[in-house]
């Protein structure tokens, strides 16, 4: 990260030096917002450094329309007040657009004052439905929504030939809500839903559940609630003979759910973000990232890489600074990156779900193609 | 309903009515003799999840993750928060002990909150993994898998119990108990050490409840700080339907509730989502109906 610094503050001096003002009103300005301080400080470093790392090799072939492009970080703590600050610094720096986001509850307060000052605003991590509904129609969605994984669930259970599931949810909002769309998904696309159960969290004795998953014929069990409860079920799915398959939501995406699972845990998919380890093409970048910042990329680099690439595509392809024009191009977006397709739909969300199978092998989650 | 089913039901419903049984027995034995609903119980119960899993990965080193380290992991426990109980009698309980009963009421909701946030607070809300070699082997009944494990599992905790009644029921001890649940004025006229018995039975219901702490423990395979408020509301209706105060109450009371969760929830047009409806308004149909459950007659007598 030092070298980077110096290295873009070499280049803005240089600039600066050589073209006096002219260069610098030019200059494109990208406002970063993530989490630099707090619990997420660390995905939040990620993000800034991986759309950094995208800016630089932008920069090093000379730059977008001519001008260079320059960064300025914010920081929104995750914290819905600290973000309303971060937020309201960027507009008042003059950025042109701006990028980030990782916490729901922080970048929601800020849709407003972005739509306002009419910024372009790729949101890198943040994917709650709440988002989609208060956008202005600047702000755009590169994460699915959580909703996009019935999606993906459905897609796997055809790959795999299952015919009839169980889906089992614990009651709570987003548990019962992926239940329900997957549910409806999987029914329209010729399937059969053998059992829709719900669980009390909390609870450690799953049998009664099981049973019915065991008599209700199902090939396979969709959880679609969190890593604790889903631990349990595995294990106990398991231990009462049960054979089909078991698929996770990706509330499940924790080290503590293959402890507890143990060698019940085996096979098992999980529908996961986008994150770097189990992207089979991020090998180069991951090393790449490793040698410029001295440590390893996280969850959401190479998404947040992605991102930068996609700003830069776009400001390229609306053929100016101007940020009407550089919202149309965002619209009009057809980008391949490390973690998958970005095309919008007409709500600024993604076209195609990012979720991806992975597998439990060997105690760790892999990817499974 | 299969046959099938009705034997899978069978079994899932005498494990979880065992674990019930377990815990309701520290309720009822300590109601029984002076008077209060320990809500704490329910969190001695998580305690002694994690002072058995603590205890296993240290014996684990010697004798193996198999059924030795297993059991010792339960004798360890079992004393030590047997003990705990006994501290927690002597703290916050003795010195309420002549207090309206609404005071020592909420005196036992402060010592629940106190273990569940030292729990919260040292294991930062994380479930810890509670690995054990004991398999899935086992038996097939048609089509019903029965691990071995289970049936040791339910063998124990009926053991336990039974040892409980014989020891209530013959030994110099239990009479004593016996004596001071039906007056406590009157036990110490005749020598009996009140503040002794009332200890020994803080430490017996509250290793029994550390006992099927580390049972659940081992038999799911997972831990974590909040594991004892549902078993602690769900054992507390156990003693009720089986009658509180009444030992053979609480383990008929635990093992029917067990049994009416497993078979409720299997109904036709009963989803799973209802079985709390089921424990819970049993729970209410008895305090309204039979407030003395099943087996609580003596209690009747009693008061």
């Amino acid at each position: 990260m030092v070298v980077s610094f110096k290295r873009l503050a070499c280049a803005t001096a240089l600039a600066g030096l050589a073209m006096t003002a002219v260069a610098a009103a030019a200059d494109i300005k990208i406002g970063i917002v993530a989490p630099m301080t707090g619990q997420l400080a660390s995905e939040g470093q990620d993000m800034e450094n991986a759309v950094k790392m995208a800016i630089d090799a932008a920069n090093a072939k000379g730059g977008v329309n001519g001008d260079k492009i320059t960064t300025t970080t914010a920081d929104d703590a995750c914290d819905p007040q600290q973000a309303v600050t971060a937020g309201s610094k960027l507009i008042s720096e003059g950025v042109t657009a701006i990028v980030g986001g990782y916490c729901s509850g922080a970048v929601l307060p800020t849709l407003k004052i972005y739509g306002d000052a009419g910024v372009p605003f790729v949101i890198i991590g943040a994917n709650s439905t709440k988002l989609v509904a208060a956008n202005q129609g600047n702000a755009f969605l590169a994460n699915s929504t959580g909703d996009m994984q019935a999606t993906t669930a459905v897609e796997l259970f055809k790959k795999n030939g299952y015919k009839k599931i169980a889906v089992i949810d614990e009651g709570d909002a987003y548990s019962s809500d992926l239940a329900k769309l997957t549910a409806e998904a999987f029914k329209n696309a010729g399937g059969e839903i053998a059992a829709k159960e719900t669980t009390t969290a909390g609870e450690q004795d799953y049998s009664a559940v099981v049973t019915k998953v065991k008599s209700s014929g199902a090939d396979a069990v969709f959880w679609t609630a969190y890593h604790a409860g889903g631990a349990l079920l595995t294990k106990q799915l398991r231990q009462a003979g049960f054979q089909g398959g078991i698929v996770l939501g990706d509330g499940n995406n924790s080290p503590e759910y293959l402890e507890i699972a143990g060698s019940a845990g085996e096979g098992v998919f999980l529908l996961s973000p986008p994150t770097v380890d189990l992207l089979s093409g991020a090998a180069d970048f991951k090393a790449k990232y490793k040698d410029a910042y001295g440590r390893d990329a996280g969850a959401y680099a190479a998404l947040s890489h992605d991102v930068g690439d996609l700003i830069v595509d776009a400001i390229a392809r609306a053929k100016s600074a101007d940020q009407k024009a550089i919202i149309e191009a965002l619209k009009a977006s057809d980008f391949k990156g490390l973690a998958g397709e970005i095309k919008f739909t007409d709500k600024n969300t993604l076209q195609t779900s990012n979720f991806r199978p992975v597998v439990a092998k060997g105690g760790k989650w892999v990817a499974t193609e | 309903m299969t046959l099938d089913l009705v034997i899978q039901q069978l079994v899932n419903g005498l494990i979880v009515g065992s674990f019930y049984a377990l815990i309701a027995l520290g309720y009822s034995m300590v109601f029984g003799v002076i008077k209060l609903l320990n809500f704490a119980h329910g969190d001695i119960y998580m305690s002694g999840a994690f002072v058995g899993l603590i205890a296993f990965s240290f014996v684990g080193v010697w004798v193996g993750n198999g059924w030795a380290g297993v059991v010792c992991a339960l004798l360890v426990s079992m004393l030590a928060v047997g003990l705990l109980g006994v501290v927690i009698e002597r703290f916050a309980y003795r010195p309420m002990r002549n207090a309206p009963r609404l005071s020592i009421l909420i005196t036992a909701l402060g010592a629940s909150m106190v273990l569940n946030g030292t729990a919260l607070a040292l294991t930062g809300g994380r479930h810890f993994a509670f690995n054990t070699d004991l398999g899935f082997a086992g038996l097939d009944v048609s089509a019903v898998h029965i691990t071995y494990t289970q049936i040791v599992l339910v063998a124990a905790s009926i053991l336990l119990m039974a040892g409980m009644q014989a020891f209530v029921s013959r030994t110099m001890y239990g009479k004593a108990m016996r004596a001071v649940s039906i007056d406590m004025g009157a036990s110490r006229l005749m020598g009996i050490d009140v503040d002794r018995v009332i200890a020994l039975t803080f430490f017996m219901g509250s290793a029994l409840a550390a006992g099927g702490g580390v049972m659940a423990g081992a038999y799911y395979g997972s831990v974590h700080f909040f594991m004892g408020f549902i078993m602690g509301l769900k054992a507390f209706t156990a003693a009720v339907i089986g009658g509180i105060g009444s030992v053979p109450g609480a383990m008929l009371g635990g093992l029917l509730l067990g049994l009416l969760e497993a078979y409720g929830s299997s109904l036709p047009f009963v989803g799973s989502e209802w079985r709390d409806v089921f424990v819970f308004g049993a729970l209410i149909l008895f305090l309204v109906f039979k407030p003395t459950g099943l087996l609580g007659r003596s209690v009747v007598e009693r008061v």
